[in-house]
Parts: C-alpha cells; structure tokens; sequence
C-alpha cells in the first residue's frame, strides 16, 4: 500500500532518521543511523538491516520499535515516527533470534 | 444501544464467501466446484485453510502448501481482517464474495511470508502491543501477560468468542475512552451494580488516544455509482495511514472530525463545529444514529453534502466511510465508533473511499 504523505508541502518529503541498535547477539551495525524519506514503508528499514548484516534470513519478527512491537510492513515511517519517535529519531531494535515474544 | 450488544454484532459479523481453486492449480476433470464457506469478519483468511483444503486437496498438483488469496487478481494481505478487506476492495458488496484462493506459487514479491497460524497470531499480538502503546505509552501490560492468558486471549478471536475475549482483554486495562452514550444507555437499561462500574470508569478518562487504521481509496468524480468503480487492482491505488485520533472530551467529537483530523490535506480541520449538534441533541439522537448507520443512497447524498462544506477545495469529498461493513453517519459520536466497531486488536479499522477530480495517474 502506498504511504501517506509525510508533509503537506509537495516539494519537501520529511526524511526521518532511524537508529539502529543491535540487541542479544546481534552483530552492532557500522552505520547504525540512517535517513528515510518518511514516505518508505517499514519494509524498507528491514530491507536495510537484511542488506547490512548481509542475512537474507532475518525475518520480520525480529526487528522492532522501542524494544516493543513489530510493525506491520506497510506502516510509513512517518507514521512509526509521529506516533513512537523521540528526540528527533526512530529507535528500531534487531536481533538474530526472537527478542520479545 | 447497549455497548456489548453492538460489540456482539460486530463479533458475529460474516461474510459468505464461494472459493474458487485457480486454474492452474487444478489437475482434474470436471473443475472441482467452488467451496461455500461463512469467514468471520474480525478473522484472518488463511485461518480457513483447514475449511478449504478438503474442498480442493485431490486435485492439486503435487507440491507444498502455501494457502494465498486473491480477488480480481490483487492478491490478498492476510493481516488486514477479512472483514476489512471486504469493505476496502468490494466497494459494491457481492454476496457471496468470490475469491481465487491458491495453494502453490506464493507471490513473495507482494506478500509478505506467512507460516500459517503462528504468522497470524504473531502479527494479531504485535497489532495489539502497537495500539497498547498509542493508548497507554508502552505495551508493558500486553508484554507481562501470563502465557495462558495470551494463549486464551488469541484463541477467542480464533473462535470468535466475545465472552472469553471480554475477559481475557480487560486484564490489559486498555480502556480507550469513556463513551458517555454507551455508559448513559447501560445505566438505563440495566440499571444494576454493572452500570455503577461502567460510569465509574467512564468519569476517569478525561481524553483518549483512539488507535486508527485508515485505508484511503479514490474514485473520480465520473463515477457515480460504485459499482462501476474500477476495482483495486495494485495495493499501491490504497494509501495506508496509521496515525491515532485524539478524543478531548467536553465538545462533541464525531466521526467527521476524526477522519478529517487523519486527512489533513484534503480537509481543514474543525470548521464543521456549528453544524455538530450539540451534545444534548447527540443524546437525543443516538439512537436515531445507530439505526441510520445501514444507510441508504440517500442518506449517503445527505452525507456527501455535509462533508462537500469542510472540503478545502470543492474538488476532494467523502464519498464513503465503512467500518465493520455498516456505513455510519458522519455525524455520530467517535467515542461511540471506538468502543463498539474497533477490532480485537484494539485498532479501529476505518476505510475511506474519496471522490476526486480526475484519477492522478
């Protein structure tokens, strides 16, 4: 599904800034932040993580935001940022084997 | 109309459907016919796996089972709820509902994995942390359940089983918002130790985080009726916003406000509040309201009208609202809507089909 738009100025899509933290045994990332337009899905930062930790394998249930819940994959990363976002970023968790039931 | 009443329909709610196997993944002659089967609106489709399977299990080519569906050709997301995907991509309702369900070929690339009922009860449980969290900050309450609890709690929905989901769900003290027109009704009706409680909890929440999922889709303004709407045929013609309504309680807040509050830029916010009735003409209404809610091709031109004055250009309006497959007046209280028609993981799942101008493409 398409996400909504980030700002309701057409020329400026709102980038957001995710940070990765490893969690357990997950290895800690080189680049552990990086900017999104707000527009991507949440399927990309996961993309992202599967690229970086070079693991075709990591699945979905494994990445989370503020050590709490996985999002559903079509989620915008704005909305993630409006609604669980703090100090100007996105806290999104991973680990290699199930964090948080 | 009593709170649990409401939530019974909602619970109860189903929607026929007559399953077709896709044809290449039929090896027999004759065609084996379609399979008729009722899906709870608040389930999941794969969950019918095993209802569907026998219809079609002998004449399958040999392979691993993967069940997938699809209706005119967009394949299914199985974590959006039945019902939900029903009132989003049949924008003229079609009883029984036909769908193409598959067993072979998953289409990775549009679908994400799913490994039967564990992916479903791993997606409804994160759902619910999620709206854990719009409501109360964090979803420690969700988390610190016992493992009978969480296990009793999924298997009501499985089995549709509001008494034992009542139960189970309280224990989460997710208590959205008082809901002055539902309390009023109990204390009517029942007029019992369980009305004090339910006032009781309503006179503590003073505003509410309702947490929201909204499926946006557009007609141009050419169409008039739905039916000849072209069907969703790309997920991409579907914008997705997740964003919480906040309820302030003191002014009457009602559907209106709250799906224009989540499209901000179509619509200016607030300035319908001298045509809102008042709160006392809303409790006089209530129950005029519900029994409006199935409402016709009139009231639907009423609603058009009412929504066509707050646009911020003349050119974008509502030309539906369905949740839980009834089309309630815009002008209902949203408290009302959060309690009753909000799905077991707390998400009130709302879509929106807007008229525009002309199709962007």
């Amino acid at each position: 599904m398409e996400s909504p738009k980030a700002t309701e100025s057409p020329t400026a899509v709102r980038k957001v800034v995710i940070h990765l933290r490893a969690t357990g045994d997950a290895p800690i990332l080189k680049q552990a932040k990086f900017k999104t337009p707000g527009t991507d899905k949440f399927a990309k930062v996961i993309d992202f993580l599967r690229r970086q930790l070079h693991r075709d394998t990591l699945v979905d249930h494994f990445v989370y935001v503020n050590s709490a819940f996985s999002p559903n994959p079509d989620e915008s990363v704005i909305d993630l940022y409006n609604n669980f976002g703090f100090d100007g970023k996105l806290v999104v968790n991973y680990a290699c084997s199930m964090a948080w039931g | 109309m009593l709170t649990m009443e409401a939530r019974k329909f909602v619970w109860e709610g189903a929607i026929p459907l007559q399953v077709h196997l896709h044809e290449s993944e039929v090896t027999t002659v004759p065609y084996p016919p379609p399979a008729l089967i009722l899906a709870p609106r608040l389930g999941y489709l794969p969950l019918l796996a095993s209802q569907i399977k026998p219809h079609f299990s002998s004449t399958l080519p040999p392979g691993a089972d993967t069940i997938w569906f699809e209706y005119k050709g967009l394949p299914l997301k199985w974590y959006i709820p039945t019902g939900v995907l029903f009132d989003l991509l049949c924008a003229e309702p079609e009883r029984p509902w036909n769908l193409t369900v598959h067993f072979r070929g998953y289409p990775g690339t549009v679908l994400i994995p799913c490994e039967g009922e564990d992916s479903i009860k791993w997606n409804y449980i994160n759902s619910l942390k999620e709206a854990a969290y719009i409501i109360n900050g964090n979803c420690k309450n969700v988390m610190n359940m016992s493992q009978a609890d969480q296990v009793e709690l999924w298997r009501s929905v499985l089995n549709g089983n509001l008494e034992v989901y009542s139960r189970v769900s309280s224990k989460l003290k997710l208590r959205i918002v008082s809901d002055e027109y539902s309390a009023a009704s109990n204390v009517l009706s029942l007029g019992s130790g369980q009305s004090l409680d339910e006032t009781d909890v309503a006179g503590q929440d003073k505003t509410g985080r309702v947490p929201v999922r909204l499926y946006v889709w557009s007609v141009s303004e050419d169409v008039d009726d739905l039916e000849d709407a072209p069907p969703v045929d790309c997920w991409d013609k579907i914008s997705y916003i997740n964003q919480p309504v906040e309820i302030q309680e003191g002014k009457c807040f009602t559907l209106h406000d709250a799906v224009t509050s989540l499209l901000p830029e179509y619509f200016l916010v607030n300035s319908l509040i001298d045509e809102e009735p008042s709160r006392k003409r809303g409790e006089e209404e209530k129950k005029d309201l519900f029994e409006d809610a199935n409402m016709g091709k009139d009231g639907g031109e009423i609603l058009c009208q009412h929504t066509k004055s707050c646009s911020k250009s003349d050119d974008v309006e509502i030309k539906l609202i369905r949740i839980q497959g009834i089309e309630p007046k815009l002008v209902i209280p949203f408290s009302w809507v959060a309690n009753n028609l909000m799905n077991p993981d707390y998400f009130l799942h709302i879509c929106v089909c807007l008229k525009v101008p002309r199709l962007k493409i």
